[in-house]
């Protein structure tokens, strides 16, 4: 997007000052949305992000900068400004660029936003009359497609050679959201699978058709689920989208941001016992064409498969350049950001708990009494505490063994070390499930993933009661 | 950028009538750790949004590339998104209000006062948390943004509006510790004037608000009367007016449906929208170039009106309300301004009568508890008892649950302690008969 001999002069204008890493990241993403409400194409919108984000390292100081005004004139009023935070004398003067090969993990055959939108609306179309074929208390069903081709180029030195990375991100969700009343009650069901793959494996891998029979019998079942009950409960997690708990309530924890400044109760975790030995998780970005996978990171390094527990010992964090500056650790690979207008650092991309023995359908007949949680709307942590909270928005009563009444209004409570210390089984039916992740590099996408584990005494909130 | 250039290359490529909104912005933003500035930013970009009607359907596009070939990106994006479309969109663009009521709120000399001086008051308020109090084990982060945006509207008819606005977001969070007990606690002051901050107030309400939550109690789980602080109060209200939107009303997916003209909440509350307030979020004009007003939404329990754009207002049969935004290529509704009318009460008077109940401080997680479709909701909370009237101890791990349009019916009162809060919203505390209460005592 802007020619060697340009990107090396601003490399050299951003390190004028002393700073001893710099970098520059550019973007040109286009992204296409088509949504149909109750099977008529509501809107379909096309949209281009275009810009660049210039990053300086002194040490434990950072700065950093974007706009979206490629000029030489404005890239090079940037870097000044952003170099002047410092005071030194330069350490490093960039003279040549060298481009870096990238590993191949997301393979395409061509981006989504080529294919015609008709063909989208066509299938769109077709999952929306699934849904509202339900029952027709579906009142309102909006089915939609988002994807993105992202173009990256990213310069970055700390000697006199600079390295050039150039690598392209794709990515495709299909969702299907149905709301279903009855009387004056109204409930509602998502599904939203997505990948980075190209537009045949939409077509003909993924089983849209079932997930878009699945959001309109879930929004019709929900209208008889009765108040979910209130107090410390056992709770079975379902496989795939489950593995938010482990995501919210410990992956957010072993993140460098949070675990270089000591604000995560993981901080000095290495070598410790942090959870049930029967627990091993890992963050893995090299799945080929996983919704959280990529080639590189936002640093230019390749993706890794990383161990974080093994046996219930802490042996690894997600490491950053930046804040593994601070703790003295390698970057892993794992530096992620929405887009240049984000500073990058520190995220999960594949994270999940490994399988486990247990039969998934034991580890219900041996439950008497608790909660058996299917799906997931989201939840958010405090990694300070490692306190989290995550709302279930499919869940059942488990009596004796057996899965009973749905409940609704679920919400699960808790701090992350004391729950990955009670999960007392863990199945063998490991599965990942597909979402959007919200922090300080903003919203990217990211897998969770887990076999059906059990964990004793959590505590769940809802309007129900106490169970009996 | 030339709007003229764009609409008449949009008139030669067969769109009708057309708008053009944009929006340029420049940020800067900076935060400490342990008396360093480990963060520093300076940003700016811009971004264009056209839309406009093709072979008589309504299409969009944006962009943030400024260059010779933006206009055919736009004109390319919007063609595509009108032939697409099987929405019947019924009023075109618009042509203009005839009167605005345009004033300026771009405080100059916050733009002006030098970067220095900003980097030294967050410093500063970094200090005052160590030396409030020895219990202040960490100040994670202190950090400063400064935002200046300008906004400007045109379309094909001659329309032109611009706005200009900045402000100020400080934003602070810290850790405390009493023996094996570890709290956190955070706030933040926006505005557009510096000199206004009160540094020492900000600090003490902070660094109090962690320490009252050592030694949490577990809550047996039922229903109390429940205070909601002015923050809960106003996150849950946004759910409200969210709801409030005609075209969740129109597509039945609304709790609020069927309700416009009838009561929705008790006979205390009452709620305006004021676009028009003095302040950094002052808007005159909407999303489609309607001018907006400042009105009445709730009156003594009753709902007066929903938010319309100018397609919902026309299948009602009415006016748009001034409400309506464009985003991701479609019209929608927000608000700006919700104003709830307070009580001369103390918080004391309003509490005085309640034996056994809870004081909800802060809640997590509302976005995923929440079912926006029927207001039910269900997330973390945190917060204290209330005991003979009076605010006692801290709880531990409790969950709030209930559903926006009962809470509303059941507001008993609010207090005095009115708060113009970041999220566009101004509220006191508000007292609710009964609420869901969930916690750990077995």
């Amino acid at each position: 997007m802007i020619a060697q001999k340009l990107a090396i002069e601003v490399l050299n204008a951003a390190l004028a000052t002393g700073g001893d890493y710099a970098e520059i990241y550019l973007e040109n993403t286009i992204s296409e949305n088509v949504t149909l409400d109750n099977g008529k194409v509501d809107h379909s919108s096309r949209a281009q992000s275009y810009g660049c984000g210039i990053r300086i390292l002194q040490g434990f100081n950072s700065v950093y900068g974007f706009t979206s005004d490629l000029s030489r004139k404005s890239l090079l009023t940037l870097a000044g400004q952003l170099s002047r935070r410092f005071e030194g004398e330069r350490k490093i003067s960039v003279k040549e660029a060298k481009n870096e090969r990238i590993p191949v993990v997301n393979r395409m055959h061509g981006p989504l936003t080529d294919v015609p939108v008709e063909e989208k609306i066509r299938l769109l179309r077709e999952a929306s009359s699934i849904t509202m074929g339900v029952d027709s208390r579906i009142v309102r069903c909006q089915v939609g497609f988002n994807d993105s081709h992202k173009d990256i180029e990213i310069w970055n030195a700390e000697g006199s050679v600079a390295h050039h990375y150039k690598n392209t991100e794709d990515h495709g969700r299909f969702f299907d959201e149905a709301i279903a009343k009855e009387g004056n009650r109204i409930e509602s069901a998502f599904e939203g699978p997505g990948r980075c793959a190209s537009w045949d494996w939409f077509v003909h891998t993924l089983d849209w058709r079932e997930r878009a029979k699945k959001a309109g019998e879930t929004a019709i079942r929900l209208l008889s689920a009765v108040e979910c009950p209130q107090g410390k409960y056992t709770v079975v997690i379902a496989n795939g989208w489950g593995g938010v708990v482990f995501h919210e309530a410990c992956g957010h924890s072993l993140e460098a941001t949070a675990t270089a400044r000591h604000l995560s109760v993981f901080s000095d975790s290495i070598g410790k016992q942090i959870a049930s030995p029967i627990v091993s998780a890992y963050d893995d970005g090299t799945i080929p064409n996983e919704w959280g996978s990529n080639n590189i990171d936002s640093e230019g390094h390749a993706t890794q498969k990383n161990q974080l527990i093994k046996d219930g010992i802490c042996v690894g964090f997600l490491v950053d350049k930046f804040n593994g500056r601070r703790l003295g650790m390698e970057a892993n690979g794992t530096s992620r950001r929405q887009n240049y207008q984000f500073e990058p650092t520190s995220r999960m991309s594949n994270t999940y708990i490994a399988a486990g023995k247990d039969n998934p359908e034991d580890i219900l007949k041996d439950t008497k009494l608790g909660i058996y949680v299917t799906n997931f709307g989201g939840g958010s942590v405090e990694p300070i505490t490692g306190k989290f909270n995550f709302s279930a928005n499919e869940a059942y009563i488990i009596r004796g063994g057996k899965v009973c009444e749905m409940v609704k209004g679920c919400t699960l409570i808790g701090s992350g070390a004391e729950v990955l210390m009670n999960i007392d089984r863990v199945g063998n039916d490991v599965a990942l499930g597909q979402g959007m992740c919200g922090s300080q590099s903003g919203s990217i996408p990211v897998n969770v993933g887990q076999p059906t584990i059990r964990i004793q005494n959590l505590t769940v909130g809802g309007r129900g009661g106490k169970l009996v | 950028m030339n709007a003229q250039k764009f609409f008449d290359l949009a008139k030669a490529e067969g769109v009708s009538e057309s708008q053009l909104r944009i929006v340029r912005a420049d940020s800067i933003a900076f935060s400490t750790y342990h008396h360093d500035f480990d963060s520093y930013q300076i940003n700016s970009s811009q971004s264009m949004q056209a839309a406009g009607i093709y072979n008589g359907k309504y299409g969009t596009g944006a962009t943030e590339k400024f260059g010779k070939d933006s206009f055919a990106f736009l004109l390319g994006a919007l063609k595509s998104s009108a032939q697409n479309s099987e929405h019947s969109n019924t009023v075109g663009i618009f042509p203009g209000s005839p009167k605005y009521k345009k004033r300026n709120f771009y405080n100059k000399s916050l733009a002006e006062t030098p970067i220095t001086d900003k980097l030294q008051l967050i410093k500063e308020i970094e200090n005052r948390f160590y030396a409030f109090s020895p219990e202040v084990s960490d100040v994670p982060n202190v950090s400063y943004s400064e935002s200046n945006l300008v906004s400007e509207f045109y379309n094909s008819f001659g329309l032109k509006l611009k706005q200009k606005r900045n402000y100020f977001i400080i934003s602070a969070s810290v850790v405390v510790k009493r023996g094996d007990e570890t709290k956190t606690s955070g706030d933040y002051i926006f505005g557009n004037d510096l000199s206004k901050i009160d540094i020492d107030f900000f600090v003490k309400k902070i660094v109090k608000a962690g320490i009252d939550q050592f030694g949490g109690e577990p809550c047996e789980p039922k229903p109390y009367p429940v205070l909601l602080k002015k923050d809960v109060f106003a996150a849950l209200l946004e759910v409200f007016l969210d709801a409030n939107s005609a075209d969740e009303v129109q597509h039945h997916s609304s709790f609020l449906e069927g309700l416009e003209g009838k009561r929705v909440a008790s006979r205390v509350v009452n709620i305006d929208e004021k676009p028009l307030l003095p302040g950094p979020f002052y808007t005159y004009y909407d999303g489609e170039g309607v001018a907006r007003t400042n009105k009445k939404i709730v009156n003594h329990g009753v709902l007066l009106t929903h938010f319309y754009n100018r397609e919902t207002a026309k299948k009602a049969g009415r006016e748009s309300t001034g409400n309506g935004t464009v985003a991701g290529g479609k019209i929608g509704t927000s608000s700006t301004n919700v104003i709830v009318k307070p009580s001369k009460k103390t918080t004391n008077e309003l509490i005085a009568k309640i034996k056994d109940g809870v004081f909800v401080t802060d809640i997590t997680g509302l976005g995923q508890g929440l079912n926006p479709n029927s207001g039910d909701f269900s997330c973390q909370a945190q917060g204290f008892r209330i005991e003979n009237g009076k605010i006692s101890t801290p709880l531990d791990l409790i969950t709030l649950a209930g559903n926006i349009l009962q809470m509303m019916k059941d507001v008993v009162g609010f207090d005095d302690q009115y708060e113009f809060i970041a999220s566009g919203i101004g509220c006191s505390n508000a007292l609710i008969k009964t609420m869901s209460i969930g916690g750990s005592k077995e």
